[in-house]
């Protein structure tokens, strides 16, 4: 058994930093190489983490704890459960996929040397997130993919990307101060920064100022998120950036989002308050915004004839379904819907970016009123486009449904005891038609239909591969879900 | 045992230096081949004769039989005890003279380096810059009020002429504003210096704590701290006496500038860090954290907010130095072990951020790039000094990995364990405004086209002391324990004051 294997991956990815910025420069296509390669490591070192996840005398988690600043008990730990280990294989298998697709992506930008090392540091912030068990470290994590997601966005974006950069830079900067606030409030009332030791001082706590500590978590996480009013970033982040970053922020830093209102929030700072009407209405208050955000995601979405806004206002609606499930907590089921839910909108948004960016870079518009018969000319990243759209939309057998399934079951549960759910779990089905209704105009508009005058074609075997990857992957979700549900069952909030 | 020539050699190896300096100077002049080298070497073996001196002191002190947390030292004997000069070595002393002579070492290479001409190189820059360094380091040493005041005094009206270096009418006026300014400053310590003779008959740290405890009426006792706080607060710059830093670092040579913030600007905290926590003892003595705290809240929002609306970036940088005042007087307010440990953390962090920026601004000066709009595209056409440039303000920011982030995160800890959170809430808005225009910044300067063409070559040789603080900013932003060692023996002598 390893026992030092999540400090390996995260090594490998920050070796990855100055390693893949000089193979890139010796050769083209050998920094997205070494992406790819210490990715596959990285999948397989977690991997070996599952024994220990297995064994329920570790209570489900291997933890590895190092030395870092002991003046501030802030411990370099590590660990990864069943939800951490499941987010950060999808986050892995998205990194790698996104990289090699980059090669062909990325081919006629030029000084594309920085932009492998940026996305290997983005990775690294973004896996830390996910394998820490550290509330600074986490924050560490958490700031660190500001700077290269800016970077991305803002060099190799389109349109005025440097001011969209900007925005979501200030935005998330701005939200994750109040994270920052509430770490702080912990440490001076519990005197620890380790999660589970906080989670266990904060229950025999009173109440006093443990709502307000809830609070900024949640309005810090729920701007990564795009919780609507919080959305304004989203959209022109994800329309302005390259394909492969869009992939990545809508495939993994809103599951970020997600995780740290799951993790923290809720598992963290609720269980002191669950007892009390606070706890309650907070959660009564987060599935209203789930809701809200769902709506109108979708309600915008189903109009917009831009296609990576239309991709964008999807995100937020999804993520909104992602928040009312979260308000199901602490119900188990509730948990696993949600955290598979992120999963399977994490690898379908990644496939549906990477289809339409190919889509959108051969076509030279973004318009869905020109674009058209796609999938005539394109046959296999047509298939792929229209799998993950199906996914959107919530159609079987593909990823999302069977989480979405998922969600209404809970929420049906919950709903038995406490009949505050009854309509918004009816909104959410509201919601849930909608999502069809723009995937399938989707499908229709683009991928059938007369194929364009404008010779489009599928020459690079590279983006084919990535693509088909990609899409098997979210039917396998979609079929057999239970690879992460056992694991994600074995998650013990201490409630 | 600590001999007082042991805590002497610092400041005298620097005033040495100092002296020195002139000649050595005339004498590396005949040599022009090798000048710049043989200069740093010259300095570089002073700096290296004061880390001995200090690396001597510290062992000594740490190593002390039976364990003493403040060692006094008189330089008279027994019967002049009054009217001697003392020293104290502690913890917290140790910490500022290694920081002073790490931050104080590359300020000063930096000040050979980027003179293009060495013709401009005078003598008595680098004489003045030795003295204000050896007057901070005796500051950081001083035992008692006056000899705290001496010292301080000598590095700050020593700065003037670092300041007026160029003679350009803008800098003499700036300058004028300073000497104006510092005068009422010591005016008003001195004054209140006066009073509490007065009371306690003596000026030993200690001694005057220990008077003032059991002195019952505390009326007398106000406006002395009075005094003397807003003296101190006039040379910190502290909102609303800040008028003359954004004036003087701007007029001062970009060398001055890194030299004023990353040194003299930290030794004006230590002195606040020293009369307030150590002989002013919320509660026990005078009770003065709710009205320090509200002029912490001052100095960050006026400070973020006039930098918010300036386009002149050297004033920019100014302008965040008022804003770091804030932020350490939240940490110094908060009255906490936290508050102390980050107290010292921040201004190490901060005189590097703020000497790191003035320095790449120095450079970009004299490229003729001054101005917000002058900023646009030189992270294209000006890599490596714009690379430096952005460390320090990613620092300011306290964004990972950047040790800024520490720093920021310690204060607003220390303000929400010290019952001030009113405080922590007030310091992270203005957090974010410092990230706005911060990155603006930033994004003018990678994200927008150039204006201009440049022919002016980047200095390598003055890109050697700018990557030295940006990478230790990078180093300490992922280990801070590597400073945090260091304030740990000053946090655990914190409860030990006699």
């Amino acid at each position: 058994m390893m026992t030092m294997a999540l400090l390996l991956i995260l090594a490998l990815f920050a070796a990855a930093i100055p390693i893949s910025y000089l193979a890139e420069r010796a050769r083209t296509g050998l920094g997205a190489l070494t992406l790819f390669i210490v990715a596959t490591i990285g999948m397989f070192l977690l991997s070996t983490t599952i024994p220990e996840i297995l064994n329920a005398a570790n209570n489900n988690r291997y933890t590895e704890t190092y030395y870092w600043v002991p003046e501030i008990d802030a411990s370099f730990s590590l660990f990864v459960d069943g939800i951490s280990f499941s987010i950060s294989f999808i986050a892995l298998i998205l990194i790698a996929l996104t990289s090699l697709y980059s090669i062909p992506y990325m081919k006629d930008r030029d000084d594309i040397n920085p932009y492998y090392s940026l996305l290997a540091l983005l990775s690294l912030g973004l896996l830390g997130i996910f394998i820490t068990s550290n509330l600074l470290l986490f924050y560490f994590f958490w700031e660190l993919i500001l700077i290269p997601s800016y970077f991305i966005i803002g060099t190799w974006g389109g349109g005025d990307s440097y001011g969209v950069a900007f925005k979501f830079f200030i935005i998330t900067h701005a939200g994750a101060v109040l994270v920052l606030l509430g770490i702080g409030s912990v440490f001076v009332i519990t005197g620890s920064l380790d999660m589970f030791q906080v989670t266990a001082a904060l229950a025999t706590m009173q109440t006093g100022p443990i709502g307000w500590i809830l609070i900024a978590f949640t309005i810090g996480f729920a701007v990564k998120l795009a919780v609507v009013p919080a959305h304004i970033w989203l959209p022109d982040a994800y329309s302005e950036s390259p394909a492969t970053m869009s992939a990545l922020l809508g495939g993994v830093m809103t599951t970020a989002g997600a995780y740290g209102i799951l993790r923290i929030s809720l598992g963290v700072v609720l269980p002191a308050l669950l007892s009390n009407p606070f706890g309650v209405q907070f959660l009564h208050t987060l599935a209203l915004f789930g809701i809200l955000s769902a709506l109108f995601g979708s309600l915008v979405a189903v109009q917009e004839n831009d296609v990576n806004r239309m991709l964008a206002y999807s995100s937020i609606s999804h993520m909104g379904y992602v928040v009312f499930a979260l308000s199901l907590f602490p119900n188990p089921l509730a948990i696993i819907a949600t955290v598979l839910h992120l999963l399977n909108h994490g690898a379908t948004k990644g496939l549906f970016f990477l289809t339409t960016g190919d889509i959108v870079k051969k076509a030279g518009t973004r318009d869905m009123n020109e674009l058209s018969g796609v999938a005539s000319c394109m046959p296999v990243t047509g298939t792929c486009s229209a799998i993950s759209a199906l996914s959107i939309g919530g159609v079987p057998p593909f990823a999302c449904f069977i989480s979405e399934f998922l969600i209404f079951m809970s929420a049906f549960q919950v709903a038995i005891i406490d009949s505050f759910y009854l309509i918004p779990t009816f909104l959410l089905l509201a919601a849930n038609v909608l999502s069809l209704a723009y995937a399938l105009r989707y499908v229709g508009n683009v991928l059938l239909g007369p194929p364009d005058t404008n010779q489009m074609n599928e020459r690079s075997a590279l983006v084919l591969g990535v693509v088909v990857a990609l899409a098997v992957i979210v039917v396998i979700l979609g079929i057999w879900p239970s690879i992460f549900t056992q694991l994600i069952a074995l998650v013990n909030f201490q409630t | 045992m600590i001999d007082i020539l042991d805590i002497l050699a610092i400041p005298t190896i620097l005033i040495l230096m100092g002296v020195l300096t002139i000649p050595v100077i005339k004498i590396l002049h005949t040599k022009p081949r090798y000048f710049r080298e043989l200069l740093i070497g010259w300095f570089l073996i002073g700096f290296a004769l004061c880390i001995i001196a200090i690396a001597n002191l510290s062992f000594k002190y740490f190593n002390l039989e039976p364990i003493v947390p403040f060692f006094n030292i008189n330089i008279a004997g027994i019967e002049f005890l009054v009217f001697s000069s003392s020293f104290l070595v502690d913890a917290l002393s140790v910490y500022i003279v290694v920081i002073f002579i790490i931050i104080g070492a590359i300020a000063v290479i930096y000040g050979v380096l980027s003179e293009k001409d060495k013709g401009q190189i005078t003598e008595r820059y680098y004489a003045v810059m030795l003295i204000v360094l050896a007057g901070l380091m005796g500051a950081a040493l001083a035992g008692d009020l006056l000899t705290l005041f001496i010292f301080w005094e000598v590095s700050a009206a020593g700065s003037s002429f670092l300041m007026l270096y160029r003679k350009t009418p803008r800098s003499i006026h700036a300058t004028l504003k300073y000497l104006v300014m510092i005068v009422i400053g010591s005016s008003f310590i001195m004054y209140g210096l006066s009073i509490v003779f007065s009371i306690a008959g003596t000026l030993n740290f200690w001694e005057v704590r220990n008077v003032l405890i059991i002195f019952s009426d505390k009326t007398l006792l106000l406006v002395a701290f009075g005094f003397i706080a807003g003296g101190y607060a006039i040379e910190a710059a502290i909102v609303p006496f800040h008028l003359w830093l954004p004036d003087a670092y701007t007029e001062a040579p970009a060398s001055s500038s890194a030299f004023l913030s990353g040194l003299v600007d930290q030794g004006s905290y230590y002195v606040l860090l020293r009369v307030l926590i150590y002989i002013l003892t919320p509660t026990v003595v005078v009770n003065w954290t709710t009205t320090i705290a509200v002029f912490a809240a001052l100095s960050m929002i006026v400070g973020n907010l006039r930098a918010l609306t300036e386009v002149n970036i050297k004033r920019l940088v100014a302008y965040i130095c008022v804003a770091d005042v804030g932020y350490n007087l939240v940490a110094i307010s908060s009255m906490t072990h936290v508050g102390v440990m980050a107290n010292l953390f921040f201004f190490f962090v901060g005189g590097m951020a703020t000497a790191l920026a003035f320095m790449t601004v120095g450079l970009l000066n004299s490229m003729g790039i001054e101005t917000l709009d002058d900023f646009n595209g030189i992270g294209r056409s000006v890599p490596w000094t714009s690379l430096g440039l952005s460390f320090s303000l990613l620092s300011f920011t306290g964004i990972p990995p950047f040790a800024g982030f520490f720093a920021k995160y310690l204060v607003f800890t220390s303000a929400i364990e010290g019952d001030l959170s009113w405080l922590a809430v007030i310091g992270v808005t203005a957090s974010v405004i410092q990230a706005a225009y911060i990155f603006r910044l930033v994004n003018r300067m990678y994200g927008r086209p150039s204006s201009q063409q440049f022919k002016v070559k980047e200095s390598r040789a003055a890109l050697i002391p700018i990557f030295i603080l940006g990478l230790a900013l990078i180093v300490l932003g992922f280990f801070p324990t590597l400073a945090l060692n260091l304030i740990q023996p000053v946090v655990q002598e914190l409860p030990m004051i006699p």
